[in-house]
């Protein structure tokens, strides 16, 4: 198999985490709804959703309270727009994201947009970051939300969310939603501190199971005594998770995404050196190649994500050139067989073409030297057998 | 994408890329690096047949296939306005994408653009 640098997309579940969550699958006392109380098999599994609960709290700087369980972030943010949306639709239908934000976002609020909300997408600067001011500068009186990335799942870059939590204080009206699905593990996240309202959080962004998430929903008050942000519940069907989000909790998806942010919580800072220290060694080995553009503010970004263009290389063969020995994600949206370029790289104002041959490096707990000498070694090697055959020599 | 057994293999050697230079080759090329694809032949033309080619091509495997083993199908083939083998054959023998027709006939505008100067140079 190829060497894995895509932990942007997907990590490995970490063992500790897998062998807790085959306990709760086999055990013979773990297997209740969490949800029946008229038992001990759904005490205890209630129990231990709500440890659960505590752990993912208690890594991101929340109150278990605060936290609500969903399938992933993808239904975190939906629950978080829409929720908001519906519920304030009376009071204003205008609503402010970025045009760099995951699709999770940006396409509930094409929706909303399709359903008569006002979206203002905010345009960051070539660095791929946003000036809060620019936040002030869109606010209405008719704004309910604004919804930003806390870091950019394809350039990594970190927005400065509490900066712009002190402004939708300020303006009273606004709730913040802030999707963190990639910041968990790789930068200090805090709820509190960082002034949201609400921030999605993902479970195998961060070494946890996949098909679970969470939506974190402050219980501070805002501002001017405005109350704590309102949600309109988007499934129906048993009133669990305070009748937020119906269904029946998957205790052994929870359990495990719990362990996952506690550990990830525990190994931070000593990981994040480790992988900062990989990222330094991958980035000098691919700008020796000459015509590589480093994507996003290199000073404002988590060491887990690199994104890179390549001069003189077409994208899709760049990327089948390299497929068999390095798995990474390109800057293209491959759902078809025509590669449409990234959108959050044509923000930056990259031309379509290097948007096209960019790659995006994923980088992880499970990463190496020897990952990051192999893809240099296959880039190197890659690149300019392709720039060979297109007759091009880029420049130095 | 998953590319064929053959498309891999052409890709990956990409035999005869390059150019030609001298009495005798005749180059051809089409497309535009800033839309994605760009093709260009050289064919060394001796008696009325081809006894060399090479291509260059900034463009997606199916299309550095496709022009990689027409150069190698060329060589010591009489001189002929048109492909080695037609468009619709050579999408089905790289199993190119319907959506990918549009390159296969920047390949032939290239090889044209080398072709018939030389059928010119003949007459």
């Amino acid at each position: 198999m190829p060497v894995y640098l895509d932990n942007a997309s997907s990590t490995p579940v970490d063992a500790r985490v897998a062998a807790r969550m085959a306990e709760v699958l086999s055990s013979e006392t773990e297997y209740g709804n969490p949800a029946s109380a008229s038992h001990d098999y759904g005490d205890i599994a209630a129990a231990l959703v709500e440890s659960a609960r505590a752990q993912v709290a208690a890594a991101v700087g929340a109150a278990a309270t605060e936290i609500v369980w969903t399938s992933g972030a993808t239904e975190a943010n939906n629950l978080a727009i829409f929720g908001v949306a519906e519920y304030y639709r009376e009071r204003g239908r205008h609503i402010i994201t970025a045009r760099t934000e995951h699709k999770a976002v940006l396409d509930p609020c094409r929706e909303l947009a399709r359903r008569g909300w006002e979206i203002s997408y905010l345009v960051p600067d070539r660095e791929g970051l946003l000036d809060p001011d620019q936040v002030a500068a869109a606010l209405r009186p008719d704004t309910v939300l604004v919804t930003l990335m806390h870091v950019n799942n394809e350039i990594g870059v970190v927005q400065n969310i509490a900066a712009v939590g002190a402004i939708c204080a300020r303006h009273g009206g606004a709730w913040l939603h802030v999707d963190a699905a990639q910041s968990v593990g790789k930068c200090p996240v805090h709820f509190a501190s960082l002034g949201a309202d609400l921030m999605s959080l993902s479970s195998h962004k961060v070494y946890g199971p996949k098909g679970v998430g969470a939506l974190a929903i402050s219980q501070r008050g805002g501002v001017g005594g405005r109350g704590r942000v309102q949600l309109t519940a988007l499934q129906f069907g048993g009133g669990q998770e305070g009748a937020l989000r119906a269904g029946t909790l998957p205790t052994h998806q929870v359990v495990g995404m719990g362990l996952a942010f506690e550990l990830a919580a525990k190994t931070s800072s000593v990981e994040t050196a480790r992988v900062a220290h990989l990222q330094q060694r991958l980035w000098r080995g691919l700008a020796a190649l000459g015509g590589v553009l480093r994507n996003g503010s290199a000073a404002r970004s988590v060491p887990h994500l690199l994104n890179v263009s390549f001069e003189g290389v077409e994208g899709e063969s760049l990327l089948a050139a390299i497929r068999p020995y390095v798995a990474v994600s390109t800057g293209s949206a491959c759902a078809s067989a025509l590669a449409e370029p990234s959108y959050v790289l044509r923000a930056l104002g990259r031309s379509e073409r290097l948007s096209e041959s960019s790659l995006r490096f994923g980088l992880g707990r499970t990463t190496t030297e020897a990952d990051i000498d192999t893809a240099v070694a296959t880039l190197s090697r890659e690149v300019t057998r392709l720039r060979k055959v297109a007759g091009v020599t880029p420049a130095a | 994408m998953k590319y064929s057994e053959l498309t891999r293999r052409y890709f990956e050697t990409a035999a005869n890329a390059g150019e030609l230079a001298g009495p005798g080759v005749f180059r051809g090329a089409a497309g535009d690096h800033a839309q994605g694809t760009w093709v260009q032949f050289d064919l060394r033309i001796d008696a009325g047949a081809v006894s060399a080619a090479k291509f260059l091509a900034f463009a997606c495997p199916h299309t550095i296939a496709v022009a990689a083993w027409l150069t190698e199908q060329a060589v010591g083939r009489p001189l002929k306005p048109k492909l080695p083998e037609s468009v619709q054959a050579l999408r089905e023998r790289f199993a190119v994408p319907v959506e990918k027709m549009g390159r296969l006939l920047i390949i032939e505008d290239a090889w044209l653009a080398a072709v018939l100067p030389a059928i010119d140079s003949r007459a």
